[in-house]
């Protein structure tokens, strides 16, 4: 029915950025007004980290290593998992309202305005758990990267890292959360299945499991990209030569999120039709 | 139990159902936790045991897990927290229905859609991986009764999370994070045994554990049956005490309702 960009007007990056920048700093707005809010949904972020934490130092005090990783590595693991999931919801948290909005109908209204459908989709909330995984998140990678005998020369591939986690992690959810214009309902069961996937696996070293969730993981849906690859290369576990692959996930993801949603968009027939 | 239980029960549950992919899908993909958790802990035990599990009874635990989070994730959480957080909590005011009362009927029907499911993915689990069979006949039905308990203890914190929503603006943070809290503090992620004691302790005076240690102790025969039978009344205790709390919270956070900013 409808394309993500609009007739006759070109939607220059600078506009784009502009829009997404604008309709972010107003939800920062909204937030402040509610600052009990704020604190419960940052305090719940924390805790899910601390909880993941406490999972992490009960099994090591049991076992000695998982799959040759040690305690540091796997803390690092779940720290970097923690700062892209925070980060996505800090940034592009209303992709989640893609099911329930296709649903109302309320996408009509978007299609009519001239900024891309996913861009302002994506600004209509921010999810302030992420305040607080993205900070305990960060507090776990740094203690899992001291633990480990990590040194300031592997900063740069950590930033790089770090980066490439959020890109992929956002447009992964974004590309799930797009799945409702297909298959209707008020859920996105599509990507809690990401995040369940993510929850109970990646926080693990992939040489656990079968060489088809592997494979998977890698070339498919290539969430080990998002915190698997880079602390892996980090502490040894697989070659320097892994990591070109880090930033080649991120365009990817980023290119597919875009395309399906400007799919889901074409077969888009607004609410009771 | 009233016809209007029923009826609220009712809808619910055909609600849930009536997105029939989106619901087969969510179920479905509830599995691959159990996978996740049965590679890895077949690589940590091998052929010997943790914390007094050996590899046949982690399958039965790891089952019994997947079993009780299928059926406690299933429930008409959302549908309760938005009804609060789009302000038709004020509409539930007017009606002669108690709004604790109608949303349980609600939450037990949106459970009882994922029985089947849940039922099929445990037997087709149980011929897949052959995990250790129950200690005994009255392991299994004493197993059985204290899974029954799982539907008004989900919905009793699942009700507490759901309050949360009168003092923030979104549910999903709630959510995960109180899922995080029954994934830890049940034993679904690392079992409860293998915690340090102090640890155990808070995991034992929290509702929590009896989402999974709590069926899954009582079926590998963990304590005996009147080991069981007490660990049952517990859960009693906390389905009424969640239920009262309810009552209770509700009663304080209703007054923040405003209609109209009047």
């Amino acid at each position: 029915m409808a394309d993500t960009s609009t007739p006759g007007r070109s939607l220059t990056a600078r506009h784009v950025g502009g829009v997404y920048g604008r309709s972010l700093v107003a939800q920062i707005r909204a937030i402040t007004e509610y600052p009990a809010d704020f604190w419960v949904m940052a305090s719940a972020g924390v805790m899910w980290n601390v909880l993941q934490l406490a999972f992490l130092t009960v099994l090591f005090a049991a076992v000695p290593d998982v799959a040759g990783w040690d305690y540091h590595e796997m803390v690092m693991l779940a720290g970097l998992l923690s700062v892209a999931a925070g980060s996505t919801a800090l940034l592009c948290d209303g992709v989640w309202s893609t099911g329930g909005m296709i649903l109302k109908g309320e996408i009509d209204y978007r299609i009519t305005r001239p900024a891309p459908v996913v861009v302002q989709v994506a600004t209509t909330h921010i999810g302030m758990q992420g305040f607080g995984e993205v900070g305990f998140g960060l507090v776990m990678v740094v203690f899992g990267w001291i633990g480990a005998g990590l040194g300031l020369a592997a900063v740069p591939v950590g930033i790089l890292g770090i980066l490439c986690a959020i890109v992929i992690e956002g447009a992964l959810i974004t590309v799930f959360c797009a799945v409702n214009f297909w298959i209707k309902g008020p859920m996105s069961p599509f990507a809690f299945m990401l995040i369940d996937l993510q929850n109970s696996a990646m926080n693990l070293p992939l040489g656990l499991f079968p060489a088809g969730v592997r494979i998977v993981t890698m070339f498919v849906v290539p969430v080990a990209f998002v915190n698997f690859v880079p602390v892996a290369v980090l502490t040894g576990h697989l070659s320097a030569w892994w990591l070109i692959g880090t930033p080649l996930a991120a365009v990817a993801s980023v290119l597919a999120a875009v395309g399906i949603y400007r799919l889901g968009l074409r077969s888009y027939d607004s609410s009771g039709h | 139990m009233a016809s209007i239980d029923v009826a609220l029960a009712t809808i619910s549950f055909k609600r849930k159902i009536a997105y029939k992919t989106t619901w087969l899908f969510s179920v479905l993909f509830g599995g691959w936790s159990l996978l996740a958790g049965l590679a890895v802990w077949s690589n940590l035990i091998g052929d010997g045991e943790l914390g007094g599990y050996d590899w046949q009874s982690m399958k039965a635990y790891l089952i019994i897990g997947f079993l009780t989070s299928t059926l406690a994730w299933a429930g008409a959480d959302w549908e309760m927290a938005n009804r609060i957080l789009d302000g038709l909590v004020a509409v539930d005011l007017t009606k002669p229905i108690d709004f604790q009362r109608a949303r349980a009927a609600e939450y037990i029907g949106g459970m009882a859609a994922s029985v089947p499911a849940a039922v099929l993915g445990t037997v087709a689990a149980v011929l897949i991986f052959r995990p250790a069979p129950p200690a005994s006949p009255l392991a299994a039905a004493l197993t059985v009764l204290s899974l029954l308990f799982i539907f008004p203890l989900a919905f009793g914190i699942n009700y507490l999370s759901v309050l949360a929503c009168f003092v923030t603006q979104r549910y999903l943070g709630i959510q995960w994070a109180r899922d995080c809290f029954l994934a830890f503090f049940s034993g679904m992620m690392v079992p409860i045994a293998l915690m340090p004691v102090w640890l155990q302790g808070v995991a034992w005076s929290l509702p929590f554990v009896h989402f999974t240690t709590t069926p899954a102790s009582i079926y590998l025969g963990r304590v005996d049956a009147l080991g069981g039978l007490g660990l049952i009344a517990a859960e009693a205790v906390w389905a009424l005490g969640l239920w009262l709390g309810g009552r209770l919270i509700w009663n304080q956070l209703v007054k923040k309702v405003t209609v109209h900013g009047g």
